[in-house]
């Protein structure tokens, strides 16, 4: 360590090795630091990538159409009954609409396809409007309804990955057919055939690559096995070959199929998907999206490029096109989503809100904090300030001890055998849902409160008996209110825990699909419904992606609520705490 | 109980400061410290709570690096070397200087286990008989060996408080360190245990620079050959015990001896 | 809604005049000179008030909790009355048609064969020696499970017939003009169970002015009878509620009188509140005590318990007949303890290192301004829903792993495996080990670690070889609460976990666990005394009693620990 020479035995005998503790030193120390960090770095991750998911949902893309109400049409019995009216042809209505945006879609299966831009839902939703306005009948009504969920993920490009690449020639489109041959005046197809050739290289590449693997495998087996895998070697080495040979040949033109990115060309309103690419970089031949004219020469013009190949996504090129030529037309908007806040559940993503699951929430809570706020301060008082200590007493303290362990779920098991079978409860109901809950909670209730009476001085408690106060009169008057922002909060972090949770709920049937909000009334107690937890469970199992966004926004909106109340709670300790 | 023939004066000086002063978190605890003291004796510093006694003491081992927001200053050297000094570890310094605490602190390990504490983490034995032979030199020194020599295994703490603080004042002495400190030892002992401990502080005095804190007037006369007064944060007054005893030289020190404060 | 809502406010009212007049006669009775009451005025006020407000109360609680269940159970009943002449035709038609007659036959020869094969494949199975019979036994299962499939058409084709006898039964009434509440009441009777409960959900809907899931005049007639009787409930528990409040303020009124000890009265009628409060706690552990026992009983009944420990095979799904259960072998449950040991260990794996080492950083090495953010960024992860990291590990962890497994060329990873809600729940374990083992390392005190800097041991030494000896016990306490933390953690492993129940040790597998299986069985239609049911609750024993064991030593060993150093 130093220059002069060390005297003492001891200092030179521990300076020797001193170089290698300091490293174990620092090696324990970074390990410490990096323990924190990747608990940090795993909420960080965990919020990024609920946010990233959530945000989307927020937003939706509405599709606005003028919608004729014809009379005879929506009111078919003529007497403007509200019976009459809920026999209306509302999807006929909204079909009408969205085929006058398209008139020349005429086979049945484009137009159903045509059909799937919006959710069929959408008809109650008109006809609620016009139940509510019985005026709009006979008018043109500009009716908005949420794009279909997954063209909303496309709008919002969440779906496929695409570009558009800028031209240089002037267009012509010639129709022979069903076909529509593409030329420009400029080499503008080139660079997209070298990439696809490029594209189709790679893939006989690999399916070599995995012929020769699976003959190597075969070596070392026989009989029947052997065979069928010498087969599929040779069945890809066939494959690769005719990909090469296609390419080879000089005058061919490459085949755009499912397989391969989709080309479409944009030009005045029409849009051709390319179904082959010339080699020659100027000429190309296609079908029509929308349009069916000829085209004699347009020098503004684009190529759309999806990179998503047609069989790896759920909306084909047609509905892609048509939602762009929508948009185009200013027919497609983006908005804030309300249908989100507005609306309870629904088959639909599109179309699901929380607002059914938000009044469940509510509703339940309201019976827990009835419950279990009254009960846990009420226990802990008798255990803090009235409790003889004898072995009943101890038995309720290890009692508590033991309920805030117990798992959430077994108070759902509780709550179907005691309170829906014994006592004939009617399931999925807030009532049911609060009474578990609150069992759930009581715990975390009684232990901050006692926490909160603990804190509160003994000198306060012998003051007021000196005085002559009962018990009574000393804990009401002069212990509770003095612990009460404690207790207040101890409160709210459990009903916070409470919220979230989602276990014990499914136990007592709150995971149906329910369609309508509990009213939030008396009513409303005993109504089938679910709470946010249960709904997020429920929507993140959906089959569509669109859930997904869904179930992040839920769990967005729900986070926002537990981060409120545990504000709340932190306030009122900040502004209510007292230290001794 | 002084020895004529150690007479302090013709002592090498071990252990030399010059305006010590300490502050935690900005409130000065200890001011210009200037205090010489000498090898293979016993030093005692007296004074009332919170005179600043046991802040100095904290500073010979630099324990008070261990106390956020503590900042010492002045020079502080330990056989000409300053210990403050950047090119000194704590690590190594501590070595050097033992420390016995006012508790006993055994840790919860065998008896054999906390006094081959040191020597293990400063890797100071090589193999088990040497570490064997430093563990029974040391409880020997401590006077310790003949009570615990059948139960080595047995955990530290089940020892009585007497046997307890031994045996940190023989986990302190297995790394043979140039000086022991002692923050009142004995204040959490009975007389008994008390004068066994003393004994044992008189017996190390042949080997070692010895300093203690003690609130114990009589056993500062007991055992030391030089006292230091503290008072405040200040250094009173220092000199050999019979001197500071029966002819204290500033009024403070002779108010406190005579009890009428403290 | 309203008549109870008009009582209650005249409670309150009640309520409000009782303690008024209580205090005011109080007064009145010692003419003034309050001195020479034994209680103060507001005691004997308090006292009206308890009796007039309290047992009104407590009987509209009663009426708001069981009210309706009532009046659904009374509504069904009557219309069940209504149908007994539709019941009885339907019953001579059951009783009369050939084909469910010769189904029924059937099915009785075939439960008959049934129980023959799973008799002597019992013998066999017991059997030793010269009598064993392995091929035997093979061939029985097999012909077993070919009956099993045999009873499950047959019954079935019996339940469709009856549902066709029983519409042309209820189309035949409607035609010959019976009436719509004995339709109604015939319609409630003979539907399922889960129809019976939407059924009457229905007709609630439409008794009190709702929207209806579908609507008919069989729905319209059974709402009118249950519009009748809810008000008649209405009526009863409002005057009921009203006579109590009535009588509590009278009586106490009476009794008002200088000496009367109103203060001892009302402070014995707190001090037994509280009391009861405090009970609840334990009524609660009794309550899952006995419900789990109860239900675990009858289910033992049938599944032989060690049958249940320590069977390999786990598939309650399939639809055997009650009785034959026990003999289908499909009630073990040792996938789901393997399982969950798997996915508990991962967590633990994960959050006992991250969780410790951050504690012994943030309450040894960081600074004050560090430990004072870092803290509460790791409770956050204690409050997140487990339901987000159930998300989480599905959408975002599962689909991670499976393409880092596929980057490195393993394929065949599925999306739900034990690894990946194992990895999600050693992240929400984190915390908690964290905080407890903080707590631990804190108390333990100050002068060992001044012990051993000042023999020169650095911060490390100091913590590896003195503060996590003299922590470990608390530290183990902490790992075990957290264990059953894990082990009981229902969401994650619900979500992440996948569903098959292997028997496997590969972490990259779907597995399932205890919890899961809770859930998995509980969840949608169920029949609350089948086995299937059943075996939920043994299985949330099991659960019950694991995590009970654990946190028993647990808060033992922390509560010894706290001892030693306090």
């Amino acid at each position: 360590m130093t220059d002069t020479p060390d005297i003492s035995p001891i200092r030179s005998a521990v300076s020797k090795n001193l170089g290698a503790r300091y490293r174990a030193e620092l090696r324990f120390r970074a390990a410490g630091l990096a323990a924190v960090a990747a608990a940090v770095g795993i909420l960080v991750i965990l919020l990024a990538s609920i946010i990233s998911g959530g945000l989307p949902a927020f937003t939706v893309n509405q599709l606005e159409l003028t919608v004729e109400l014809d009379r005879e049409l929506i009111d078919p019995n003529g007497d403007g009954s509200e019976e009459s009216l809920r026999r209306g042809g509302y999807s006929r209505a909204l079909q009408d609409a969205i085929r006058a945006e398209f008139p020349e879609v005429q086979a049945r299966r484009d137009l159903r396809n045509l059909f799937s831009l919006y959710t069929a839902l959408n008809a109650t939703r008109l006809m609620d409007d016009v139940l509510e306005n019985p005026d709009l009948i006979g008018s043109r009504y500009d009716f908005t309804m949420p794009l279909a969920d997954d063209l909303d993920l496309y709008l919002k490009g969440l779906l496929v990955e695409d570009r558009t690449l800028d031209t240089g020639g002037v267009l012509s489109l010639a129709v022979e057919g069903d076909e529509v041959a593409i030329s420009s005046t400029e080499t503008d197809f080139r660079e997209l055939a070298a990439e696809l050739a490029r594209v189709l290289r790679a893939r006989a590449t690999v399916l070599e690559v995995q012929a020769d693997t699976l003959a190597g495998l075969a070596e070392g087996l026989s009989g029947t096995e052997a065979e069928d895998l010498l087969y599929d070697a040779d069945l890809n080495r066939r494959r690769a070959a005719d990909i090469r040979a296609t390419l080879e040949a000089d005058a061919g033109s490459l085949t755009l199929d499912a397989s391969l990115p989709s080309v479409i060309v944009e030009v005045e309103g029409r849009a051709v998907a390319l179904t082959s690419l010339g080699r020659n970089g100027a000429a190309a031949t296609g079908r029509f999206l929308i349009g069916s004219e000829p085209l004699a020469a347009a020098a503004d013009w684009t190529l759309y490029v999806i990179d998503t190949p047609a069989e790896r996504r759920r909306v084909s090129d047609q509905l892609i096109v048509w939602t762009r030529a929508l948009q185009e037309r200013g027919a497609i908007r983006a908005s804030f989503n309300t249908y989100l806040f507005a609306n309870a559940d629904s088959r639909e993503p599109e179309l699901a809100g929380v607002k059914g699951a938000l009044f469940g929430s509510i509703l339940t809570m309201m019976i827990t904090i009835i419950i279990s706020v009254p009960i846990g301060v009420f226990t802990a008082l008798y255990l803090e300030e009235y409790a003889p200590k004898n072995r009943f007493t101890a038995l309720i303290e290890v009692n508590i001890n033991n309920l805030a362990a117990v798992p959430s779920i077994v108070f759902g098991l509780l709550g179907l055998a005691v309170f829906i079978n014994a006592f004939g409860l009617p399931r999925s109901a807030p009532l049911v849902g609060g009474l578990v809950l609150s069992l759930m909670t009581l715990p975390t209730v009684i232990i901050a409160t006692r926490a909160a009476l603990k804190a509160v001085p003994q000198s306060i408690r012998q003051a007021a008996l000196a005085v002559g106060a009962s018990r009574t009169q000393t804990v009401f008057h002069h212990v509770l209110p003095l612990a009460a922002p404690g207790i207040l909060t101890g409160a709210i972090i459990g009903l916070a825990q409470a919220m979230g949770e989602t276990a014990p709920l499914l136990m007592i049937g709150m995971v149906a699909f329910i369609a309508d909000a509990p009213t939030l009334g008396l009513e409303g107690f005993t109504e089938p419904a679910t709470v946010m937890p249960v709904q997020i469970f429920l929507w993140s199992d959906g089959a569509e992606r669109a859930w997904e966004y869904r179930s992040a926004a839920a769990i967005l909106v729900l986070l926002a609520l537990m981060i409120g109340f545990n504000a709340l709670a932190i306030y009122l300790r900040r502004r209510f705490e007292r230290r001794w | 109980m002084t020895d004529a023939s150690h007479n302090p004066a013709e002592l090498p000086i071990k252990v030399a400061a010059r305006d010590v002063t300490v502050s935690y978190s900005g409130k000065q605890a200890l001011h210009n410290v200037s205090i010489d003291i000498p090898d293979r004796s016993v030093t005692a510093f007296i004074g009332p709570s919170g005179c600043g006694k046991s802040t100095f003491l904290r500073c010979l081992n630099r324990m008070n690096d261990t106390i956020e927001g503590a900042k010492v200053g002045g020079s502080l050297t330990i056989d000409g070397r300053e210990i403050n000094d950047k090119s000194i570890d704590p690590v190594v310094l501590r070595a050097s200087v033992g420390m016995v605490f006012q508790k006993p602190n055994p840790f919860p390990k065998s008896i054999y286990d906390n006094v081959a504490y040191g020597p293990r983490i400063h890797g100071l034995a090589l193999s088990r008989p040497e570490l064997d032979e430093i563990v029974e030199n040391a409880l020997r020194k401590a006077g310790l060996w003949d009570e615990v020599s059948d139960r080595l295994a047995h955990p530290g703490t089940s020892l009585s408080g007497g046997q307890q603080q031994r045996l940190v004042i023989a986990r302190a002495i297995a790394v043979n360190p140039e000086v022991i400190l002692m923050d009142e030892p004995c204040s959490a002992l009975d007389p008994i245990a008390t004068a066994r401990i003393e004994e044992l502080i008189d017996e190390l005095r042949e080997n070692y620079c010895i300093i203690i804190v003690t609130h114990s007037m009589q056993q500062a006369a007991r055992v030391s050959q030089q006292t230091a007064f503290f008072h405040m944060g200040n250094l009173v007054e220092y000199g050999p015990t019979e001197d500071i005893f029966t002819n204290p030289r500033d009024s403070r020190t002779q108010d406190y001896i005579t009890g009428r404060f403290g | 809604m309203s008549i109870i809502a008009i009582v209650a406010l005249a409670i309150i009212v009640m309520l409000a005049g009782g303690f008024y007049v209580g205090r005011s006669r109080a007064i009145a009775a010692v003419s003034g000179a309050t001195a020479s009451l034994h209680s103060l005025p507001n005691y004997h006020g308090y006292h009206v008030a308890i009796w007039t407000g309290l047992p009104a109360f407590l009987l509209l609680a009663v009426y708001g909790m069981f009210g309706p269940t009532l009046v659904d159970r009374i509504t069904a009943a009557e219309l069940r009355r209504d149908a007994i002449v539709l019941t009885s035709s339907f019953e001579s038609e059951l009783a009369s048609d050939p084909e469910i007659l010769a189904l029924e036959e059937a099915l009785t020869l075939l439960r008959a064969r049934a129980d023959a094969i799973s008799d002597s494949m019992a013998e066999l199975r017991s059997a030793s020696g010269s009598d064993r019979d392995p091929q035997r036994l093979e061939a029985l299962a097999v012909e077993q499970t070919d009956l099993v499939n045999q009873i499950a058409t047959t019954e079935d084709a019996r339940l469709a017939r009856r549902d066709v006898l029983r519409d042309r039964v209820s189309a035949e009434a409607a035609a010959s003009g019976a009436e719509v509440r004995a339709l109604a009441g015939f319609e409630l009777v003979h539907a399922p169970r889960e129809r019976r409960q939407l059924f009457l959900s229905d007709v609630r809907r439409i008794a009190t002015d709702g929207l209806a899931s579908r609507a008919s005049d069989e729905l319209d007639a059974a709402a009118a009878v249950m519009a009748h009787h809810d008000l008649r409930i209405r009526y009863l528990f409002a005057g009921l509620a009203l006579a109590l409040a009535v009588g509590g303020l009278v009586r106490t009124r009476g009794q008002i009188a200088g000496p009367f000890r109103a203060r001892n009265h009302v402070e014995g009628l707190v001090t037994a509140m509280l009391f009861l409060s405090s009970v609840i706690a334990i009524m609660t552990t009794i309550g899952i005590v006995f419900s789990l026992l109860f239900e675990s009983i009858r289910f033992f009944s049938t599944v032989p318990l060690t049958e249940f420990l320590f069977g390999l095979q786990w598939s309650p799904q399939i639809a055997l007949r009650a009785d034959q259960v026990g003999q289908s072998g499909a009630f073990g449950a040792v996938p789901l303890f393997a399982g969950t040991a798997m996915i508990t260990l991962i967590a633990m794996v994960v959050a006992v290192p991250i969780g410790l080492l951050s504690a012994i950083y943030l309450s040894e090495y960081a600074g004050p301004r560090f430990r004072l953010t870092a803290k509460p960024i790791l409770e956050i992860l204690a409050g997140i829903p487990t339901v987000v990291y159930g998300f989480f590990a599905l959408l975002t962890v599962g689909p991670a792993i499976r393409s880092f497994f596929a980057m490195i060329g393993i394929d065949d990873v599925v999306t739900q495996s034990a690894l990946s809600a194992g990895l999600v729940m050693g992240v929400m374990i984190i915390p908690f080990i964290s905080s407890l083992s903080d707590d631990v390392i804190n108390s333990v005190p100050q002068s060992l670690r001044d012990g051993s800097y000042a023999m020169g041991a650095t911060k490390s030494e100091t913590i590896g070889r003195v503060i996590i000896p003299a922590a470990l016990p608390g530290i183990v306490g902490a790992i075990l609460l957290a264990v059953s933390r894990a082990v009981g953690e229902t969401m994650i492993v619900v979500m992440a976990a996948g569903q098959g129940a292997n028997l496997t040790a590969n972490p990259l597998e779907s597995v399932t666990t205890i919890t899961v299986q809770i859930v998995m069985l509980l969840t949608g239609d169920q029949e609350f005394d089948s086995p299937k049911t059943l075996s939920a609750f043994a299985l949330g024993l099991v659960l019950f009693v694991i995590t009970l064991l654990m946190n028993v030593l647990a808060l033992r060993v922390v509560q010894r620990y706290r001892e030693k150093y306090d």
